[in-house]
């Protein structure tokens, strides 16, 4: 066994790379192109921030390419040696369509056999689909291939986390954790007057960039920090920080994200800006009974229907259900992993299937929003958690609560 | 002066020997490579390709090809009008590339760390007196 293999956070890449090929094997792919970035994240172990792709072969190491001003940045970040990460650029030969097609050529025997792609479509910006103009280019270089959607072969072996995987997660999370601490710290005993959401994203990423965090990963702007009516925006669940000042008498948000070795922490966290009104600390108690009756649900065999179900009826009885957004998690894995739980085979062609059954070793958000606008108050939850042989275990352990400042 | 025909086995003789008494090890950055430049639409109508081969910064290797042509770690292709305009310094290598002009097979990473080298041996070989 080599020394590498002791790394709590190794990953097998290698091996992911064989179980590809192995499905392309059985559905007669000669070459896979990968375009989106979890299939990047999760095939190369390397952050793309271009516009990347990876060649897999049926046998033998893929070739991964990418804008030729980062490719020798990902190819030492990389598993994979740097002549198998290559630099695209707008020169004669070297654009993104011919030096890709002319590897896939060596691949296919007279030019001819099955490419898979990665085709489709999300609310997640950066996904990375093959456009419609770059299928139309791989289609005429590749005269004789026929292309073919092939995505679900790495949203299939993605689903279960591995050991390497949960514990980058767990890392991930421990590193919001601090941030966490670190925001508390500033803000408690009055420490928030004149603060802005946008200087409490920047003290939270500086906190957590010193814990080893490599970004603050969400497209969402980093950090999400609101306040006051930020909090409670109809039906919202997405709030880039802002310049707006943090006031006493208002809630407060905080959403945090931290990326270790490409896995995703992201823990959401409330407070009350004192003086809290009963009408606020009604509220309040709400979301953390919800989020506690949410937690102990999760388990192998529940799906999101079930959750919603479960969960929304303890909301109506509480006589809060008009404050809920009826959808308590969202997908999370490798950087470009979100949003989307499980595989493309619900009723609404990507979205999560709201009959997705749960696992041991998925790993989701457990995400809740809640959101009074008329009372100018929300809460927000997120949580990545670890479906566990009979429950879910919290990745992130910041105490569960809503404190009032 | 004597004037060597472009792309012939008399002008890859004097390619060869201005390259090594001009370039040293250091000034290739000691590279290891290979290099193909396929000149496509020759005025006979052929194709023909100069190979140069590199050994720890020493030119090895000079030769004109023509048919089969051998493998190379980079190869640059296009028409031959397009090299003999490079050669006589009216366009540059590097806009031909941009302008897609020239093709280039091969990797660009390593490609762009050794441009400053084929910058030189242009030089050189700019210097041969040619007739085209």
């Amino acid at each position: 066994m080599t020394e590498q293999k002791y790394d709590p956070y190794f990953i097998d890449f290698p091996a992911r790379i064989q179980r590809i090929q192995e499905e392309m094997g059985r559905r007669d792919i000669d070459v896979y192109l990968g375009s989106r970035l979890r299939t990047l994240s999760w095939t190369l172990d390397a952050f793309c921030p271009w516009r990347s792709y990876i060649v897999i072969p049926l046998q033998g190491l893929p070739t991964a390419f990418t804008f030729v001003i980062d490719a020798s940045r990902v190819g030492d970040d990389s598993w994979l040696d740097p002549e198998h990460i290559l630099g695209y650029a707008p020169m004669g030969g070297q654009d993104q369509i011919s030096v890709i097609s002319d590897l896939i050529l060596q691949y296919l025997e007279s030019g001819k056999g099955t490419v898979g792609i990665e085709s489709g479509m999300a609310p997640y910006l950066p996904e990375g689909n093959l456009t419609h103009y770059e299928y139309e280019c791989f289609h005429d270089a590749l005269p004789d291939a026929s292309l073919v959607n092939a995505h679900d072969i790495i949203d299939q072996l993605s689903l279960i986390k591995e050991f390497g995987e949960i514990n980058r997660s767990r890392e991930a999370s421990r590193i919001v954790d601090v941030g966490h601490q670190a925001v508390y710290e500033a803000i408690k005993d009055g420490g928030y007057h004149g603060m802005t959401e946008t200087e409490i994203a920047g003290l939270a990423a500086y906190v957590m960039r010193k814990e080893g965090s490599e970004w603050e990963w969400s497209f969402t702007a980093g950090n999400e920090i609101a306040s006051g009516y930020r909090t409670g925006l109809a039906g919202g669940a997405c709030t880039p920080a802002s310049r707006k000042e943090l006031k006493a008498g208002e809630p407060f948000m905080v959403d945090l994200h931290a990326m270790f070795r490409l896995c995703l922490g992201d823990h959401s966290h409330n407070y009350l800006l004192g003086p809290a009104t009963e009408r606020q600390r009604w509220h309040a108690q709400n979301f953390v009974d919800l989020v506690r009756l949410c937690l102990n649900t999760y388990k192998p065999g529940m799906t999101p229907s079930t959750i919603a179900d479960e969960l929304m009826e303890f909301c109506e009885e509480a006589n809060f259900a008009e404050y809920m957004v009826p959808g308590f998690e969202h997908g999370i894995g490798m950087m470009g992993d979100e949003w989307r739980i499980g595989m493309n085979d619900g009723p609404f062609p990507y979205w999560t299937n709201p009959d997705h059954v749960y696992q041991p070793n998925h790993v989701l958000i457990c995400a809740m929003q809640y959101a009074c606008p008329e009372e100018n108050i929300g809460f927000r939850y997120e949580n990545p958690i670890l479906i566990t042989k009979d429950g879910c275990e919290p990745l992130s352990k910041f105490p569960l609560g809503i404190e009032e400042i | 002066m004597e004037k060597y025909k472009y792309i012939s086995q008399e002008w890859a003789a004097e390619a060869y020997r201005r390259l090594r008494q001009e370039l040293t090890a250091a000034k290739m950055k000691f590279v290891t490579s290979s290099m193909l430049t396929l000149n496509t639409n020759c005025p006979d109508g052929k194709d023909r390709a100069v190979y140069y081969r590199f050994e720890n910064g020493v030119v090895d290797e000079v030769s004109i090809c023509e048919g089969d042509f051998p493998k190379a770690e980079f190869t640059i292709s296009g028409d031959y009008e397009t090299f003999a305009r490079i050669s006589r310094a009216e366009i540059g290598s590097r806009s031909a590339l941009m302008s897609g002009k020239l093709r280039l097979r091969g990797n660009m990473v390593k490609a762009l760390s050794l441009a400053a080298v084929v910058d030189r041996m242009n030089g050189v070989l700019a210097t041969i007196p040619t007739e085209y």
